[in-house]
């Protein structure tokens, strides 16, 4: 069973099969870990059709560099290694755009392509109190919290120490902690 | 408690990043009563998008499959590595060509019986003087444009009057 996912996954079978380009392979890797990449991207950009952009390159760069994975390595840390880098890199082409937009006075939320606000059954995006946190605390509460990640398969995902990822572990959940600890005695009081 | 206020207003107080790092991961590792006081699993769950809760994959592998054939059909092109060598040994062998250069007119110039007015232009001809008659005489040179000959004529410097 493949932790976060509930997939049997046939993972070095689907390997091979994407290695030698069965439209099958990258298929079944699509289904067996699309919907992780997506959360975590999700998680860390905050935003659905980012998220689904920052997917459809990861599974492509996949496909691509398929044959330079270590096989002595975890597949899904070195799937989830890739997610995150796309994910940084699609916050920073964000924040490109809006500072330009700031300077162009140009309205991002009118002009962007975000989803549709009056949309009934709107998609669960993450708490708006992630947004306290770095991309790279978020990433590491998420990998911790869904996947079950100890620090150093998270150093993995984030390429730093196990230590540092731990005190990112610890500065997420403390700040988040607080937050919440906030807003509930504001609650109480108010 | 009182050393858990401590060490937060030292984390705060702390510049260096390295160290506020090292702060915080050492106490929150001993103290039981901080470590209560972090968010829990269960916590972060209720706040993140979960893979159960973000939808099926179908619309996904859909947007990918096209792609994913794309990607199939033409092979990653690795120009970057070609050219980097490429521009390598370029740089190389212009380095290269430019020492050897430099390293040749130094050992030239350097050697004994060098002499700098040895290398000066060809074309250029000059004379300092030229007697006729013991005396210095009026000199003109000639030169046919197009050609390397050169003619001199001299006379003997006609004789002030009075």
């Amino acid at each position: 069973m493949d932790e976060g996912t509930n997939l049997p996954v046939d993972e070095q079978g689907i390997i091979e099969g994407c290695l030698q380009g069965s439209p099958a392979s990258n298929r079944a890797m699509v289904e067996a870990y699309g919907n992780l990449v997506l959360s975590v991207a999700l998680n860390v950009v905050g935003n659905r059709q980012d998220a689904e952009d920052i997917c459809q390159e990861t599974f492509l760069q996949v496909f691509r560099r398929l044959d330079r994975y270590d096989r002595e390595r975890s597949f899904k840390t070195w799937l989830l290694t890739i997610a995150y880098r796309r994910s940084l890199d699609m916050l920073r082409k964000k924040k490109r755009f809006t500072e330009f937009s700031v300077k162009a006075r140009f309205d991002p939320a009118v002009a962007g392509r975000g989803g549709d606000p009056h949309s009934a059954d709107p998609e669960p995006l993450p708490s708006k109190l992630l947004e306290a946190l770095s991309p790279r605390e978020r990433t590491a509460l998420c990998l911790w919290a869904y996947e079950g990640y100890t620090a150093k398969d998270i150093s993995d995902v984030l390429a730093c120490s196990a230590s540092t990822a731990r005190v990112y572990l610890f500065n997420a959940r403390r700040k988040i902690k607080a937050l919440l600890e906030n807003d509930h005695g504001l609650l109480q009081n108010g | 408690m009182d050393f858990c206020k401590t060490v937060e207003i030292a984390y705060a107080a702390l510049p260096l990043r390295p160290f506020r790092d090292w702060l915080i991961r050492a106490h929150m590792e001993q103290c039981p009563r901080c470590q209560a006081g972090l968010l829990s699993r269960e916590e972060a769950k209720c706040l993140l998008v979960g893979p159960d809760r973000v939808g099926g994959t179908g619309a996904l592998w859909g947007r990918i499959a096209g792609e994913a054939g794309r990607v199939a059909a033409v092979p990653e092109r690795k120009p970057a590595r070609g050219a980097l060598a490429w521009r390598w040994a370029s740089a190389a062998s212009m380095a290269a060509v430019i020492a050897l250069t430099g390293f040749w007119l130094l050992r030239e110039t350097e050697r004994p019986g060098f002499d700098a007015r040895a290398v000066a232009p060809a074309e250029r001809f000059q004379i300092d003087y030229v007697n006729v008659g013991g005396a210095p005489a009026q000199t003109f040179v000639y030169r046919p444009q197009g050609t390397d000959t050169v003619f001199i004529w001299a006379s003997r410097t006609p004789e002030k009057e009075g």
